[in-house]
């Protein structure tokens, strides 16, 4: 049995960075992404796994990063919003939600951009309802997801396009 | 303040978002993602009884555990620091501390709070604090608190009336006698809160060398907040200063001086700076609910639906709330009338002490249950007179000719076309089409309903109101702050007093200034958040009551001008020419008509930054200018206590359709369309974003969102698992129409729009819900409606 606050040695994959760390085993994956690594992109809403605002990628599945104790994560692969943020400008799904105003406060709005990514890649042409079913894990308080909707939808159509240019 | 200087390019555009770049990456900077070198984290112990005595607090094991810096306790908390000043004045005065003292009030208050090094060690140490409780009665219902006999919160007040006041305007009695008909109905609401996605959060800093505290915090109201912090503190409000970052949603919900005092206590003992996040089961259970309450209405009518008068008997359950007390009580009396021509109005306000979690500020401020309550009554009195429930609107609103349009107790509707609006929602809506295709799909058996509500939506607070409660004016007025600075270089740096928090501020106040100005809104930038030591303010600055529009606007507008009114006596000077000949544009002043005579902006900064001899003669240095703007339709109490409560109006008409599971009592709602009109609208795209997210609110109020208590005064739904929020798989892709009638009483005509379809969503939706239940006679006094009480609706024999 380990002690909540017993420190162990993990080794992941972050963002494409390697990284080795001694943490208390009680520390959330969320907690040691925001304080041990600084990636403050990741936001924390609820802390009981309903809300959606600290998913995050593990092994390319979006994931509760509140609800996971980050020393579960040994030899894992973790991206988060700011890996899924290009090192200059805006992803296509990013550039989207620019466009569609599709946030208010912004807090949700990493993991919206998290959990759609992962939609778009496994289907990348979702209908309305399917973009609402994808997005029935992540709470919004302030735009009533309609403008969600329709970036993710603008997205897809995007993305499909570029695809249809290069092949 | 001068004319603006050409033709607005901006202001009126759906420009993209500037702030909506950085927060998609993740590169929004919210209250968790600060911190300050040494920081601390707290926790707080909370009561788990809804009333207690407290008779001992032992915190000496927590104290010495390893990684523990501070320990306090109520007792601590009331030597070190004064007493909370109530933002709305009462005549129940009561000295409550930031930590409770020898009795807790609702489960969930905090009674001790520890610093450490890391939450985890924190909460640990709260482990190791012992209370000794000594449990009294509970009381949660409303109407028992205020029985005589029922369990007293404040004992030493004799009562746990806060207010009880009755307001008549006009002869109710007389009216209500000669009236063809009466319509009597009780309401109810439930509690419910908006709860933004970010919990409240702070951090303060102690500098022994100057006594001065420093915080950082998503608190919404600003202005107050130092106010109170610098009373209970016991240091001058020169002495406190105080940053809000971006804000992760507000709607009303974020400040608790409490506990930012709390944090400066801590910090204090500790001599390291504290942080604490509130956590989201402390969100739901302490931080603020929207009152609870019980509407008793009469609306007396004559033969052709013709309103004649209406009283109404108000009781709204503060809980432990003594700091904004009454508060639902004012504005539901401001907006009673909602939109209607009603000439004799009575309100019997009761504002009531509870033993559960304090009331407070919620997207709409009791307006949503004012709407709730008028909206049934007059879809019941339709039923009652066979007429369509459009058309009794339709007879009775208050015309576009009776603009400005004063009602009894006092609000001015000052524009608008409220018949426009319905008429505008009913046709895209296609009212007619789906009113046939429901009475075909009546026959097939199905539960397919449809629901109108329609709401006026005031913008901005005149606190002059709060003598109805005291018969004292201690504040008054709606009035914000802003600064606009040409920086030497030619850019422009604007603040406010109002930090947002979620609406869009850095875009919509950069169109307003780059017109002003004859720059584009690239060229402006707007701080984000607020810093009491660079921006400008007031008492009443912040983010609430919708009053963007009706102060912000004309504090941002006058400030640019001011600028640009400087520059033009700059460039007047440099080119021996009269200021009137000419005009800013594209980042110079030119000479009207002769584009090739300009002066550049930069050439004008540096002037007046580096070389000041260039100056006209008695011109000071510097290119920035601060204007407070005061709207001037706020006006005291008058002899009759009618009040302008609430300043300029903003009106929508919501029509849903939905479906009713025969089995299940699910409600799927098939289609949502709201037509607004909220005056010019400053940015289309910030404007229809929160009509689709207020409405959405009043979806939840309606079907899902509850803080049910038990009679020990336990929350039972204080996680998200059972307090439901709409999923976007709950809500339908809100339909969005828009009248625009400008407001004669704001600088750009703009009207409010934060609030929105929170108003009018619960009505529009029981409205609904009640008329696809028809074929079981059904009427709906009570919110939420579950898929439970839908069930049981539909088998009156079920129990």
């Amino acid at each position: 049995m380990i002690a909540p606050a017993e420190r162990l040695s993990i080794r992941l994959t972050v963002n494409g960075r390697v990284i080795e760390r001694e943490i208390a085993a009680r520390r959330s994956l969320a907690d040691f992404l925001r304080e041990d690594l600084g990636l403050t992109g990741t936001h924390v809403g609820c802390e009981h796994g309903v809300c959606g605002a600290c998913t995050v990628l593990v092994d390319g599945e979006s994931a509760r990063s509140c609800l996971l104790f980050a020393v579960q994560l040994d030899g894992a692969t973790v991206t988060t919003i700011e890996g899924l943020t290009p090192p200059e400008g805006l992803s296509p799904l990013q550039q989207a939600f620019c466009a569609a105003h599709a946030m208010q406060c912004g807090f949700c709005t990493p993991g919206m951009i998290v959990a759609t990514t992962e939609l778009l890649r496994t289907n990348p042409s979702p209908s309305p309802g399917q973009i609402r079913e994808a997005l029935g894990g992540n709470l919004c308080m302030c735009t009533g997801y309609v403008n969600i909707v329709r970036a993710v939808a603008r997205a897809a159509a995007a993305l499909r396009g570029g695809a249809g240019e290069s092949s | 303040m001068s004319e603006p200087t050409g033709v607005p390019r901006w202001v009126g555009t759906a420009l993209p978002l500037k702030e909506d770049v950085r927060l998609v990456a993740g590169r929004g900077r919210f209250i968790d993602d600060l911190g300050q070198p040494g920081q601390l984290h707290a926790a707080f112990l909370r009561s788990p009884h809804a009333h207690a005595r407290i008779v001992s607090i032992d915190a000496r094991v927590a104290a010495v555990h390893a990684g523990v810096f501070a320990v306090l306790t109520g007792a601590e908390a009331a030597r070190l620091s004064g007493p909370i000043r109530p933002l709305i004045p009462t005549t129940a005065v009561v000295s409550d501390y930031c930590l409770a003292v020898d009795r807790v009030r609702y489960a969930g208050e905090p009674v001790a709070a520890v610093a450490a090094v890391d939450r985890a060690t924190a909460e640990d140490a709260l482990e190791l604090i012992r209370v000794e409780y000594d449990p009294l009665p509970a009381v949660v219902d409303p109407e028992e608190a205020l029985q005589p006999g029922a369990p007293l919160l404040y004992p030493e007040l004799g009562t746990n009336v806060v207010w009880h006041d009755t307001l008549t305007y006009g002869d109710v009695d007389g009216a209500m006698a000669r009236a063809h008909g009466v319509l009597r109905e009780r309401f109810t609401i439930q509690r419910y809160a908006s709860t933004p996605l970010e919990t409240f959060g702070a951090i303060a800093a102690y500098d022994p060398g100057l006594d001065a505290f420093e915080f950082w915090t998503n608190d919404q109201r600003p202005g107050l907040t130092i106010s109170i912090l610098a009373a209970s503190l016991g240091v001058p409000q020169s002495r406190i200063r105080l940053s809000c970052p971006d804000i992760g949603g507000g709607f009303g919900n974020k400040r608790r001086p409490a506990y930012l005092l709390i944090c400066a206590l801590l910090a204090r003992a500790a001599g390291r700076p504290v942080k604490w996040i509130e956590d989201r089961i402390e969100n739901l259970t302490a931080l603020m609910h929207a009152c609870n309450g019980v509407m008793d209405v009469e609306l007396a009518y004559q033969a052709d639906g013709t309103l004649l008068a209406l009283s109404v008997r108000d009781v709204a359950d503060e809980g432990k709330n003594l700091v904004t007390p009454s508060q639902h009580n004012l504005i539901k009396l401001g907006n009673i009338a909602n939109g209607y021509r009603i000439p004799a109005i009575r309100y019997e306000a009761w504002s009531v002490l509870t033993t559960k979690c304090p009331s407070g500020a919620n997207r709409g401020i009791g307006k949503p249950f004012m709407c709730f309550a008028i909206e049934r009554a007059m879809t019941l009195l339709a039923r009652r007179l066979g007429l369509d429930p459009a058309e009794l609107r339709l007879r009775n609103y208050v015309t576009a000719d009776q603009m400005p349009y004063t009602t009894p107790p006092g609000a001015q509707y000052d524009s608008g076309d409220y018949p426009a609006t319905l008429r505008r929602a009913l046709e895209c809506f296609d009212y007619a089409g789906w009113r046939a295709e429901q009475a075909r799909a009546r026959r097939e058996g199905r539960l397919v309903g449809i629901g109108i509500a329609t709401s006026i939506e005031p913008a901005g607070t005149n606190l002059a109101s709060y003598e109805l409660l005291t018969g004292r004016r201690t504040v008054s007025g709606s009035a914000e702050t802003a600064m606009v600075r040409m920086e030497p270089d030619g850019h422009v740096r604007v603040s406010v007093g109002d930090p947002s928090s979620g609406q869009g501020y850095e875009t919509v106040i950069a169109q307003i200034v780059a017109d002003e100005l004859g720059l584009t809104p690239g060229n402006v930038a707007v701080a984000r958040g607020f810093d009491s030591a660079t921006t400008p303010w007031l008492y009443l600055s912040g983010n609430y009551s919708n009053k963007f529009s009706v102060t912000d606007v004309g504090a941002i507008v006058g400030a640019a001008r001011k600028v640009a009114d400087k520059l033009r006596r700059l460039a007047a000077h440099r080119l021996e020419i009269d200021p009137g000949d000419l005009e800013l544009r594209d980042g110079a002043v030119v000479v009207r008509g002769a584009a090739d005579r300009r002066v550049a902006f930069a050439e004008l900064a540096r002037t007046a930054y580096a070389d000041v001899l260039g100056l006209p003669p008695g011109e000071e240095p510097g290119l920035e200018s601060r204007h407070a703007h005061q709207n001037p339709l706020a006006a005291p109490v008058d002899a009759q206590r009618r009040v302008r409560s609430q300043l300029v109006f903003s009106n929508a008409a919501h029509c849903c359709l939905v479906e009713v599971h025969p089995r299940t009592g699910v409600v799927t709602l098939l289609k949502y369309l709201v037509a607004h009109d909220c005056g010019r609208e400053l940015n289309p795209l910030i404007v229809e974003g929160m009509v689709h997210g207020s409405t959405v609110h009043g979806i939840g109020a309606a079907l899902l969102e509850e803080f049910r208590y038990d009679q020990q005064g336990q929350l039972l739904t204080s996680t998200f698992l059972d307090y439901l929020k709409p999923t976007a798989t709950d809500v339908p892709a809100i339909e969005v129409e828009r009248l625009e009638h400008p407001s004669p009483f704001t600088p750009l005509g703009a009207k409010g729009v934060g609030e929105g379809g929170a108003i009018p969503g619960p009505a529009a939706v029981a409205n609904a819900v009640e008329d696809a239940l028809t074929p079981f006679g059904v009427t709906i006094r009570s919110l939420p409606i579950t898929p439970e009480r839908v069930w049981r609706w539909m088998r009156p024999g079920a129990a």
